[in-house]
Order: structure tokens, then sequence, then C-alpha cells
């Protein structure tokens, strides 16, 4: 046999349904959460802390007031745009893992078309910023898509080097050519209109009415994605691209659009951080929120019902892990190193659960044999 | 412009390259067995955390390398049964190792030195660095060459000892086949399985030094994320490479003079812009080489033709 054909050979044989979220797998998503608390808490005994008292602390710290509540709801939102942003391009055969620069260009697209246009009509200002964040996110989106499909370049090195290139170009621009004048602003550019700031839907907490824009996208997205034709597209080339050319699929323009559109998400959440929090785009506006939304997607297997699940309990993760680390004094990083621990044992759940049931059915043998050979002993 | 470029360029050049060329050096052994290990920026940041605590607890820099290498078996292997033995995505898993290390890093900054953001301090006993006396007094690359930290002169051997030990030895024979053929070297006896722990474990080893390089030879402490998308750099370098240590080495020095460049232009210059330039160079270099690439096939094509 040579090489094309084992190659094809193992496309097809990888065409099995791995991608679905089956009870196997949500039972194996309740262990591996179990295990990756016991982590957690052997950490914090080690440490001299108490699990109970820090798990307490965080759940607390998440769900116990109107306004904690209130921050947990907006960080699920940011985590469920940014986890259907990754899970849209992932679909589509193609890891965007630029989400972060995608977002920042899109705040700062956001927030400079925001400031410009100050006194215009608040719908108008939201809905030129809209635009201007989704083509920023978009276009930046659309550089490393068609440099995989037309090239082949590989997009997750050139999507993370982009990363660190828009953080910095962003940075550069707060500091310098669009530096605000208002006084006690260190790097950020001017504020945008106060009329089309979201206001918040609880008192002093992140969540505002942004999350109402959020929501629509996300609808959106869900009906692209396992709804429509594009979706079923989508889902085809993403499981098996060989397959889906075959069938008379463009693979390549459906990966390109795929990332696209998947930066322009990003692009809004960008916005939403500008309109709902900081009403300017500040070098500050994101701390690895994409990162976050793709663990959450990765873990769900790109399925957005799955995402928009997990984004809830992930947020209440980020938002307890520093009322956790105020209250019972324990550093809120153990909460990442749990969030890598649940991400480890689920992506390597298809390998264990299957090193289970061979240990399981060698066992089962050995003691079959070994029954039968008493049995013939006596 | 004569304080910009001059002899310290280069050998700043050489500074910030190491760390780059040692990861490098790493990703190009998962590389020949079939895989992208993007973990590498991760195994980076804790090799300088534990590169760190090791020279600071016994105030060796000798022990401060143990524990490096110590800790690239150890995430060599965890690599290995994760996304080898487990069958998993080698993508997801190295995402959540870089995780792993940001949030592992940080919680042990604040919890064995109780500090934030990053330590230093004199109990922290650097790499020696080597004068060379027959070297040192060579008029212009005397000063290139000599004086720099211990590192930098075993990143040198490594790229010729990967060089022999992937082409010239029967391991690294074998090696290469686990990830060309896995089938050709089972069917002579050897176990592609094998091969490929060996190669994650290598490159452990390589990309936890290159932390200690970064945290004990390039400057004398830690800090949040001091890797700073090297390892990513590191994965681009490989690709550039393909698979020819010599190649990968020009690459990751390329990465390192843009980086040094930037450094001596931030008086003239915003440093945003020049820190923003190695990243923006390394995508262009990535595009270039695929377009060379494309340009030879294509005259390939058509003198077979």
């Amino acid at each position: 046999m040579n090489a094309g054909m084992i190659q094809s050979v193992r496309t097809l044989l990888s065409l099995k349904p791995k991608q679905k979220l089956t009870a196997q797998y949500l039972f194996s998503l309740l262990i591996a959460v179990t295990l990756a608390f016991l982590v957690g808490a052997g950490i914090m005994l080690l440490c001299g802390y108490d699990p109970v008292a820090c798990y307490a602390a965080l759940f607390k710290g998440a769900l116990g007031k109107p306004r904690a509540f209130g921050n947990t709801l907006a960080k699920t939102v940011t985590l469920c745009l940014t986890g259907l942003s990754m899970s849209l391009a992932a679909k589509a055969g193609i890891f965007n893992v630029g989400g972060e620069g995608q977002l920042y260009l899109g705040g700062l697209a956001a927030a400079v078309v925001g400031a410009r246009m100050n006194g215009s009509p608040a719908w108008l200002i939201v809905i030129c910023s809209l635009l201007a964040a989704m083509a920023a996110g978009g276009a930046y989106a659309w550089l490393p898509g068609v440099l995989k499909v037309k090239l082949k370049v590989n997009e997750v090195v050139t999507t993370i080097l982009l990363n660190s290139a828009a953080i910095y170009f962003c940075s550069y621009m707060a500091n310098g050519p669009l530096q605000t004048a208002e006084r006690g602003i260190e790097s950020g550019t001017d504020a945008i209109a106060s009329a089309a700031w979201f206001t918040p839907l609880v008192r002093l907490s992140n969540l505002t009415t942004g999350v109402f824009y959020a929501a629509v996208i996300t609808l959106l997205v869900w009906y692209v994605m396992s709804r429509s034709t594009v979706g079923f597209e989508m889902k085809m080339t993403g499981t098996n691209e060989r397959f889906a050319r075959y069938g008379g699929i463009r693979a390549d323009s459906l990966a390109l659009w795929g990332m696209v559109l998947s930066g322009m998400i990003c692009g809004i959440v960008g916005l939403l951080e500008v309109f709902g929090l900081h009403h300017r785009f500040i070098t500050t506006i994101s701390s690895e929120f994409y990162f976050d939304g793709m663990l959450v997607a990765m873990i769900m297997r790109y399925q957005p019902l799955g995402v928009i699940l997990m984004s809830f309990f992930f947020a209440i993760l980020n938002i307890g892990s520093s009322a956790m680390e105020l209250s019972a004094g324990i550093s809120s990083e153990v909460m990442l190193i749990v969030q890598s621990v649940i991400i480890f044992f689920m992506a390597a759940e298809g390998g264990i659960s299957d090193e289970v049931r061979q240990k399981a059915a060698a066992r089962r043998v050995r003691r079959a044999a070994r029954k039968a050979a008493k049995e013939a002993g006596v | 412009m004569s304080d910009i470029f001059n002899i310290l360029l280069l050998q700043n050049t050489l500074r910030t390259a190491t760390p780059v060329v040692l990861c490098a050096l790493g990703c190009l052994m998962t590389d020949q067995v079939g895989i992208m290990n993007i973990g590498v920026d991760g195994m980076m940041l804790m090799g300088a955390f534990f590169a760190v605590l090791g020279s600071y607890l016994f105030s060796s820099w000798l022990m401060g390398l143990v524990f490096a290498v110590v800790l690239g078996i150890l995430l060599g292997l965890f690599y290995y049964v994760f996304s080898i033995r487990f069958k998993s995505d080698e993508f997801i898993i190295g995402v959540a190792l870089n995780i792993l290390a940001g949030g592992l890093t940080v919680f042990l900054l604040r919890t064995l030195f109780g500090v934030k953001g990053s330590f230093s301090g004199p109990g922290i006993v650097p790499l020696p660095t080597l004068t060379l006396p027959g070297i040192r007094d060579i008029p212009v690359l005397g000063p290139i060459l000599s004086g720099n930290t211990l590192l930098v002169y075993v990143s040198w051997l490594l790229v010729l000892l990967c060089w022999l030990f992937l082409y010239k030895t029967p391991i690294g024979f074998h090696l290469r086949a686990s990830g060309e053929a896995p089938e050709a070297l089972r069917a002579s006896g050897k176990s592609p399985e094998r091969m490929k722990r060996l190669a994650s474990v290598l490159c452990g080893i390589l990309a936890t030094v290159s932390g200690a390089h970064l945290s004990l030879g390039y400057l004398t402490m830690f800090s949040e994320n001091m890797s700073a998308s090297r390892g990513y750099v590191a994965v681009a370098c490989v690709i550039f490479g393909g698979g020819n240590p010599p190649r990968v080495f020009l690459a990751a020095l390329m990465f390192g003079f843009i980086d040094a460049l930037g450094m001596r232009l931030q008086k003239y210059i915003s440093s945003d812009l020049t820190s923003m330039a190695p990243y923006v160079v390394t995508v262009v270099m990535m595009v270039a080489v695929v377009l060379l690439r494309r340009r030879k096939q294509a005259a390939r094509e058509r003198l077979s033709a």
C-alpha cells in the first residue's frame, strides 16, 4: 500500500462520530470536573488552606450577591461569545487562536468610531461602531485565513504571533497617535459619547444592556451552526475535508468564511467591553478572554449549546476565584490549574476510556481463562 | 547610526536568540516524529521558574539547571502520555499546557516567594559567563564570541549535536522514521511509540533549559509570563527550517537580530512598535519561505516536464 492510500484509509477511519456530546462524554466530564476539584483541594491542603472554606468562598463570591451574580453573567457572555467564535472556525476546519488580537483591534476600532461620532444619535453610533468592530476583527482574521487557504501557512502559529502584534499595535495607538487629552487616563483613547454607553442591568455590576446584543449573536451563531446548510457544510468539512470536497463542498472558502466570521465575533466582544465597561479603548481591555473561551469551546467539542452552558460554569470559577483570593487568602491562580486539569482529562477522554475498557476486557478474559482452567483441572 | 549598528547589536542578537534556538531544537525533535508541540511555550515558562527556584534554594546555578532538566523530563513524559498514548488532540494539550504554566508559575510565585509580578534578588545565582582566552583577543569577532553565558555556547554545540543525532546515528534515523513511516519502523521490529517518547522527553528538556537561560542567563529574575510567546516563535523557526537544525538556528538568529535591533531602536521609536516587529517579521518570513518553496517546486516541475 502506498502512503497516499494509507492516508486516505486513515481519514476514512477518522470519520467515526467523535464530535458529538454523548452521554458517556458528559459522564466523563463530570468525573473530570470532580477530579480537577480534588486536585485543587490537594493543592489548597498542601499550602495550608481549608479546601471546603475556599470552595465555599468561590461559589459564594460568584453567586452570592446580585452584583456578583451580574458579574458572573457578564463573564458568561464574554466566554460564550469567544467560545462560539472558536467553535465556528473549528467547525469550518480552521483554528482561530488569534481571537485576542481580533478582540483588541475590534475594541480599538469601535472606540475610535464611537468617539469621532460624538453628537450623533446613540443608535447610529452603536451601529457604526458595530460595523467598524466587525470589519477590524474580520479583516485581521481574514489575513491568517487566506494565508492558510492559499499558501498552507499554519494558521495556529500565525494567529498566535498576530495576537502579540495586534496587542502591541493597539498599545502603541492608545499611548501615541490616539491618546486622549483627558487627564488621569494614562493609556486610552477618547471617551465615546455617554448617550451610547450600554447601561448596567444590575447596579454596580458589569452586566449591561450589551447582553442583548450578545444574545442575538449567540442565537444567530447557533442557528448558522446547527440549523443551516452552511452549518452542515461546515460540519462536513470539519469532520472530513476530503469527503466534503468529494461531495462538492468548497472547503477552502468555507474555512476562510469561518475564520472571518470568527474574527467578527471577537471584534464585537471588544466592542462590548468598550461600550459596556471602559467607555473608551484602554490597553488592558482584555486579559486573555479569548483563551478562556477557546478552552470552553474545546472542552465542549465545539457544540454551541454545550459552549453556552459550560461558559456559565467557567464564569463561576473565574469570578469566584478572585473573591476566594480576597476572603480565603489563597492565590486565585489555583483555579487556572484546576481548569487546565479539566482540559487535560477531557482532551484525553477518548484515550483514557479506551484504555480503561481494554484493561477491563483483559481482566475479564483472564478471569474466564482461570475459571476454565480450574474446571478443567477438576 | 553607529550607536545602533555596532558590535553590541550582534552580541545582543546572540543573547536574545539563544532561548529561541534551544526551544526550537526541542520543537524540531517532536516535529521529526510528526507532532507539532505548541506546549513548548509553557514548558519554557515553567523551566524559567524552576531554574530560578533551584538556583535560589541551593545558591547554585548548577542546581537551577538540574531543576530545569528534571522538570523537562517530567513534562516530556507528561506530554507523551497525554498527547500520544491517549491519542488526544496535540493542539489542545499544548494550549492546556501553556495555561497550566501561566497559572502554576504565578501561583507558586505568590505562594513560595510571596511576591506578585516578578521575583529577583541576590539569592539567585546566574549562569556563569565564559571568556575564551584565545578568542577574546581577535579584533572584531572576539567580543562577540567570547564572554557569553554558558548556555549560549551549549546551544551552538547542541545545533551540531542535534544534526549529528538526527542524521548520523541509528537512533536518530529510527526517530525520524517513526514520524515518516511508523508502519515500516514497526515492521523492522522497533517501536515507534518509544521513539516518540524519546522525542517528547528531549523536547521537554530543551524547552525547559531554554527557560533556564531566560531566567538565569539572559536575565537574573523570574517574571510572570516571561516567555512572551517565544515558544511560538520557536515553532515558527522549525517551520522555516524544515527539519534541518542549522537552518532552524539561522531562523532563530534572525528573530534574535530583529529583537535586539528593536531594543536598540527604542530611543527613536515607540517601544510598542519595536516589540511588535519580531512577531510581524516572523509571520512575513513564514509566508516568504512558503512562497520560495513553491517557486522552487514549480521550477523543478517545469524541468521534469
